[in-house]
């Protein structure tokens, strides 16, 4: 008789920017994704009874919850679905569907997705689980990100922030690249201890998403899932957010740049221009053996 | 010469058993197994009894199509944990969740049971027709929040609990409940009056946890239900169509059958509805009825069962803040009262309490479940373990002071004219391997029951022999 209560919470952020390269070639692929995502979803609340579920949806201009939604909270079945499943079916697809309505077109629609701003919010939505459990209670939350965006680094502080605050709370990240690689996002799992995976046939996206993100983190190493790869971990510098191999670093607060600057422009301390230093050093020691 | 003793093993407690879900349906013969899974609601139910490895399996084979080789679903799972796969394999045959089935390269492979598949991805993805209690309704126009309900159920339950004390304090509780309560075994009639009284078993079934307590109930009333012209897979499948409804939410009646209307009634009757009316044409499940299956594992009891009262202390005292009849009397079944107090009681544990208590057939895991079940908020906040461990141990060390010898059934020869004879037996005996105890000097030698046929005949080929 276990006198604690597990619950296991998943959140899934669904990037649905509309300037996804995929997503620019064939619309359909956000109508499938959005479907693949759904059954995914449900397939995680049918595991246990006491499973938690919130889906949330990023685009260029924001993030916001689809999943649960307390407008949306009464709902008869129709068909032989369990209630709850079709609760999540629809408040998910009416709330997207209001979402995308109100986007504004008078801004440019094609910058990349806030997806570390959807990571804050989930990271904030969980504390605010986790302040409200009863005692006893024991709350297992993890992130999945689906998305089909490039990797860019001008989000480089924004995800760094988010992954290290991930980690410190004990919160898993997965992300399910649809698209290419991501490098940045790799690094978050790898350091939070969940799974990367970059989808190979889009077609199959369910079956990839219950293999692999399917397993609460506790029975994944019962399962044998594809292995980690090599993780890129280099930084973005942080004048052009560009990943840079070899840079120079703030002795005071340890940002990054790729090029020297007089001035830290994170602290502003204010650098010694990199002069002859080593000759200078030289001369100095050489006066310190004639003093003596 | 050879003089038979057999012992009873009168000791040994009997436990109440509670069966989950798997170990009930694996004792219903296969035909109905596969009636059961025509339905929705029951597939989801097994789904989720199933092992967490299992439920995996599942779903990566739900959309697959055609049969999968054995030796590739066993590379799912990592090698450190093969056993786990056997176990996962042997439940999932058991259940038949899944065939085996040929693979046309001769290998061999399962394929997940049609009817089960098919059901499944219903409840996942919608299709097939709405569950039988889903019917369009208006607006209640009074409806009933869950905190009502609760204090419904909760009262409707406790009602049966007391009645099965017999505390002053008790409602009338239909025949139907007290008949259940019999064939159960919770409770028998009285020899000299004739009036139900609590048997053993009951006071081990009252340390259960609610919604033990309503699973074990239901499992009696289920093996019943046929004598009562009621339809078992029909009966079975509402109950865990109430077991996937929502808390606080009105369901109709419309289209239920007479049989599913009885059976409703009986429910209302435990408090696993709510019905204004009898003929209101719309029901509201409570608590007790929502999780009925996951028996021990409960995940939402948490949220039924009322405060915590009761505080362990390391030096052995028990306090209870309740001034309930039923609680203190479950308290003294294996607690020494001290103290009594308008909402507070003081008992303390003993050697001599807790033995009564292991003696009369209730286990120390169950006392130290009812302990920790019901322990006070600030017990589970300094937790870890919510107990001290020195009490859980220590009860568990009286459990065991029980154990202290083995009984095993044997028949005893003894009084041998010579040494030689003696001899021969023995051997005899350790070499078939049904000696249980010999001594030399006593001349005397214990066989197991199965082998005293044996040992008599060779026995009587020897002094014939000899003769």
């Amino acid at each position: 008789m276990a006198s604690e209560v597990d619950k296991s919470l998943l959140i899934i952020i669904l990037d649905v920017n509309l300037s996804q390269r995929i997503v620019r070639q064939e619309t359909k692929v956000l109508t499938q994704c959005l479907d693949s995502t759904i059954v995914f979803a449900n397939a995680h609340l049918m595991q246990k009874s006491n499973n938690q579920l919130a889906v949330m949806a990023c685009h260029a201009h924001g993030s916001l919850f689809l999943y649960p939604d307390e407008k949306h909270s009464e709902v008869r079945q129709i068909d032989g679905q369990y209630e709850r499943f079709t609760l999540v079916e629809r408040s998910v697809r009416q709330r997207l569907q209001e979402a995308i309505s109100e986007i504004r077109t008078d801004r440019p629609l094609n910058s990349e997705s806030l997806i570390a701003g959807a990571l804050s919010m989930a990271l904030c939505y969980v504390s605010r689980l986790e302040r409200e459990k009863v005692a006893g209670e024991k709350l297992n939350s993890r992130i999945l990100v689906i998305t089909a965006s490039n990797d860019s680094a001008s989000q480089y502080m924004n995800y760094m922030n988010v992954f290290f605050t991930a980690q410190k709370m004990g919160l898993i990240l997965d992300v399910c690249s649809l698209d290419q690689e991501l490098t940045l996002l790799q690094q978050g799992c790898d350091i939070t201890g969940g799974n990367y995976l970059k989808v190979a046939q889009l077609s199959g996206l369910l079956q990839y998403l219950l293999w692999v993100f399917l397993p609460d983190p506790s029975i994944r190493s019962k399962l044998v899932l594809p292995p980690p790869v090599k993780v890129d971990y280099r930084a973005a510098c942080f004048c052009h957010q560009e990943l840079v191999d070899i840079g120079y670093v703030c002795s005071v607060c340890l940002s990054i740049f790729c090029k020297f600057s007089p001035i830290c422009t994170t602290c502003h301390t204010v650098f010694k221009m990199p002069g002859p230093m080593p000759l200078k050093m030289k001369k100095k020691k050489k006066n310190i053996d004639a003093v003596h | 010469m050879s003089n038979t003793i057999s012992g009873k093993n009168l000791l040994r407690p009997t436990g109440l058993r509670c069966k989950n879900l798997h170990e009930y349906l694996k004792s219903r013969p296969p035909d109905i197994l596969n009636k059961l899974y025509h339905n929705p609601p029951i597939c989801l139910a097994v789904f989720r009894e199933l092992s967490e490895i299992a439920r995996h399996y599942v779903m990566r084979l739900l959309f697959v199509e055609q049969p999968v080789p054995q030796a590739v679903i066993a590379s799912w799972c990592s090698k450190l944990h093969s056993e786990e796969h056997q176990r996962v394999v042997q439940v999932l045959n058991e259940l038949n969740v899944w065939n085996e089935a040929s693979i046309p390269g001769g290998l061999p492979g399962w394929i997940l049971n049609s009817t089960f598949k098919k059901n499944l991805k219903i409840v996942l993805l919608g299709g097939g027709k709405p569950w039988t209690m889903s019917n369009q309704l208006e607006t209640d126009s009074k409806p009933r929040d869950v905190a009502f309900l609760d204090s419904y159920a909760l009262e409707r339950w406790e009602c049966v609990l007391h009645y099965m004390v017999g505390s002053q304090q008790q409602e009338g509780i239909s025949a139907d409940a007290v008949r259940i309560l019999l064939h159960a075994g919770l409770m028998k009639l009285d020899e000299e009056d004739g009036s139900p009284v609590i048997t053993q078993a009951g006071f081990q079934f009252l340390l259960l946890d609610t919604a033990s307590q309503v699973w074990y109930f239901i499992l009696q009333y289920l093996d019943t239900i046929e004598a009562r012209g009621l339809d078992l897979v029909e009966c079975l499948t509402f109950l865990f169509q109430l077991n996937f409804s929502t808390l606080g939410k009105d369901y109709s009646t419309e289209g239920m059958s007479e049989g599913l209307l009885t059976f409703l009634q009986h429910l209302r009757e435990f408090g696993l509805v709510y019905q204004r009316k009898r003929k209101a044409g719309r029901f509201y499940p409570t608590r007790l009825a929502l999780n009925i299956a996951t028996g021990q594992n409960k995940p939402l009891s948490s949220d039924l069962e009322k405060e915590g009262y009761i505080v362990v202390e390391t030096n052995y005292r028990v306090y209870a803040y309740t001034n309930s009849n039923l609680q203190v009397a479950l308290l003294g079944l294996f607690c020494e009262m001290l103290y009594r107090f308008p909402n507070l009681v003081v008992s303390i544990l003993t050697r001599d309490s807790v033995r009564q208590a292991l003696k009369s057939g209730i286990t120390a895991a169950q006392i130290v479940g009812y302990l920790r079940q019901h322990a006070h908020s600030k017990m589970i906040e300094a937790g870890p373990p919510t107990l001290p461990p020195t009490i859980a141990d220590q009860i568990k060390l009286w459990e065991n002071e029980r154990n202290r010898f083995l009984f095993s059934e044997g028949v005893l020869y003894s009084q041998f004219l010579s040494q030689t004879d003696f001899e021969v037996l023995r051997d005899y005996a350790l070499n078939t391997g049904v000696l249980i105890w010999q001594s030399e000097r006593k001349r005397t030698v214990v066989v197991t029951k199965a082998g005293h046929d044996d040992v008599k005949r060779f026995w009587k080929r020897y002094t014939k022999g000899s003769n």
